[in-house]
């Protein structure tokens, strides 16, 4: 089946910035949390995820790292560790819920609040850089091609950043897939996966198990066949 | 110096991530760029430039790069700033400041900047930034340099001339200060493909070894750095003695010297009388372009150690963690980036820390080979060459781009 519009695989890059913003303790880190731009909170959100892809589940984000290592706060590190970004299409609400979280701490632990860190929160921030790839899918064997063949950071900007950063209510996959060839099946199986106890090498995997795996395509019988061996 | 082409990185970084490289330098292809630092030859930052600038050339970046010319008197000064922001106690005197200016003024007597971008690394030719003002580029200045503790009238002198400019790169994000500039993150990187890094055989590691004398059937204990007081070579010595306690090991410091650090000598001088006549004690000064010798070395030893004080990025560190070999390092600076404790290396904050892990290391090679390989990893995605050259062409589209978050070519 031809899709209507092919998949055109966009790819984004991030240069770091740095904002300038540091917080020493809780107090601080939660003032700058309401107030910080929000491709600060996405960066750290993402940053570990995007950037430990060898070691997965290692690293959750960056406002659970500090918090556990630096404050040995590990109960409130816990709870910053379980917020799963996948719940949020925004950034406005997802802020919210991260400050909820550590003003709730700090309303039942006051003295949590002023504990130095051994080193400061540094706020930084990405600055993305979106383009678009050489790849453009027709019909959904063609797309789980190419979903092997392009970048990492492909598959980032279409299931994370289009969902989160800029505004898309879901991924760019199953946005597709619905539109196209009306399965919302196949596409609420996508939307569904949960991407951040994954490496991106092992969401690939997924999404083309999902798109490609069952069907009797040339994809399917490859992966039938790795799958016997 | 044989020069590693571009299609060469893509059997060494993930095929897509070199696409996606690619596919980047297609839209600022044509840009011309200038790097400008202190000297052509000795330290990371020339080690760097020499691989990075041939390679921005080929995808399509005309690329130059200069260095600084300065007196024996103006290299001193410089090193004292750079003791200075590094945090260490020192006298800086206005006749020192005024060395600093004549010398960077004179330099721009020979210079003409008629580019789009003007890199400027480390505080030596900041003051360059003079000519800006005739200038239609969009001038970058580099910190390679621990500046998070500085001492504060040196950085107040500095922070006059960098405050001019249109962006600042650090590497890392507490090395950042109160600029009202934009500042980025870019890690330093290495050149997988060079001298100092290609995969060696045996007998090339073999040869290093007879000629050094080194025995490979004992333990040897490696750092490699310059003879820096900020690298602690005779703290080195301390902890190879404690290990020597326990374990029949041998300890190789070896180094080489930079034009622009007139203080080598004195410390390499402590040193060798610290070494003493232990003949397990392998002092090593080396001569430029001893790449080949310093990866031998590295790869030949048994554990790596950087027992630094303070520490910018820790490119030695790099280059061990990319042979896959187990470090022991100083939590300080940039290494505490590259060395996740327990997973990539083991980081120490002592003399005796630093002893005792060495000692684990060399009686549990399976841990060390583990931690070797994840070091290896940690690298390839992130401090490789090919990383730093897709970041500077991101910032290229940052400088065109300026105050967006999102940009979309």
């Amino acid at each position: 089946m031809i899709a209507k519009t092919p998949f055109e695989f966009h790819t984004s890059s991030q240069l770091v910035a740095i904002t300038g913003r540091k917080a020493a303790d809780l107090n601080e880190f939660l003032a700058i949390l309401k107030e910080i731009e929000d491709s600060s909170i996405f960066y750290h959100v993402h940053h570990a995820f995007r950037e430990y892809q060898f070691a997965p589940g290692l690293y959750t984000n960056d406002f659970a790292h500090w918090v556990g290592d630096e404050l040995n706060e590990n109960v409130l590190a816990e709870k910053l560790a379980n917020i799963n970004i996948k719940d949020y299409t925004e950034i406005k609400s997802l802020r919210a819920r991260i400050a909820e979280i550590v003003d709730n701490y700090l309303q039942a632990n006051p003295d949590s609040g002023r504990l130095k860190a051994r080193h400061k929160f540094y706020f930084c921030k990405n600055v993305g850089i979106i383009q678009k790839t050489r790849y453009a899918a027709w019909d959904l064997e063609e797309f789980c091609g190419m979903l092997h063949r392009v970048g990492l950071r492909s598959l980032f900007f279409h299931f994370f950043e289009a969902r989160l950063r800029l505004g898309r209510k879901s991924n760019d996959f199953s946005d597709w897939i619905k539109f196209n060839f009306g399965d919302e099946r196949l596409a609420r199986q996508i939307e569904a996966l949960d991407p951040y106890l994954y490496t991106m090498d092992q969401l690939r995997d997924q999404m083309i198990g999902l798109i490609c795996g069952n069907k009797d395509t040339i994809m399917g019988r490859i992966l039938k066949w790795l799958k016997a061996r | 110096m044989a020069k590693s082409k571009i299609e060469e990185y893509a059997k060494i970084i993930r095929p897509q991530n070199f696409d996606e490289l690619m596919l980047l330098a297609e839209k600022v292809r044509g840009r011309r760029l200038r790097m400008v630092n202190a000297t052509s030859v000795g330290g990371g930052v020339a080690e760097i430039l020499t691989r990075v600038v041939p390679l921005f050339n080929e995808l399509g970046i005309k690329t130059k790069w200069e260095a600084i010319k300065g007196s024996g008197e103006f290299f001193g000064v410089t090193k004292a700033f750079h003791n200075a922001l590094h945090g260490s106690k020192t006298d800086i005197t206005e006749q020192m400041l005024n060395i600093y200016n004549e010398t960077n003024k004179a330099n721009l007597a020979d210079m003409s900047f008629d580019d789009d971008v003007v890199i400027i690394h480390d505080p030596q030719p900041a003051g360059l930034i003079a000519a800006k003002e005739n200038s239609k580029a969009k001038w970058v200045w580099r910190c390679h340099i621990d500046t998070s503790h500085p001492q504060p009238d040196v950085w107040n002198f500095l922070k006059g001339f960098v405050e001019k400019y249109d962006a600042s790169i650090f590497s890392t994000p507490w090395f950042a200060k109160g600029l009202p500039i934009p500042q980025y993150f870019i890690y330093p990187a290495i050149d997988p493909l060079a001298e100092k890094n290609r995969e060696l055989s045996a007998h090339e590691i073999n040869a290093v070894l007879q000629k050094y004398k080194l025995d490979r059937s004992r333990p040897i204990i490696t750092q490699v750095s310059r003879f820096d007081y900020l690298k602690d070579p005779l703290g080195v010595i301390e902890t190879y003695k404690l290990v020597k306690k326990h374990i029949d090991c041998q300890l190789v410091l070896a180094g080489g010297g930079a034009s622009d650090d007139p203080e080598g000598g004195q410390v390499l001088k402590e040193v060798q009388e610290a070494a003493g006549n232990d003949k397990d004690i392998h002092v090593l000064l080396l001569p430029d372009f001893a790449d080949l010798e310093i990866n031998a070395l590295q790869r030949a030893s048994t554990v790596v150690l950087q027992k630094s004080l303070r520490e910018g990025f820790g490119l030695t560190v790099t280059e061990a963690l990319w042979k896959a070999k187990p470090v022991v390092a100083s939590a300080v600076g940039g290494i505490t980036l590259q060395v996740i404790h327990n997973f990539t290396g083991l980081l120490v904050h002592s003399i005796e820390g630093a002893a005792y892990q060495i000692r684990y290391l060399i009686n549990n090679p399976q841990a060390a080979k583990k931690l070797g390989e994840y070091g290896r990893e940690h690298v390839r995605e992130k401090f490789l060459i090919t990383r730093k050259l897709r970041n500077y062409l991101l910032l290229f589209l940052a400088l065109e781009n300026a105050g967006k978050d999102i940009i979309q070519l």
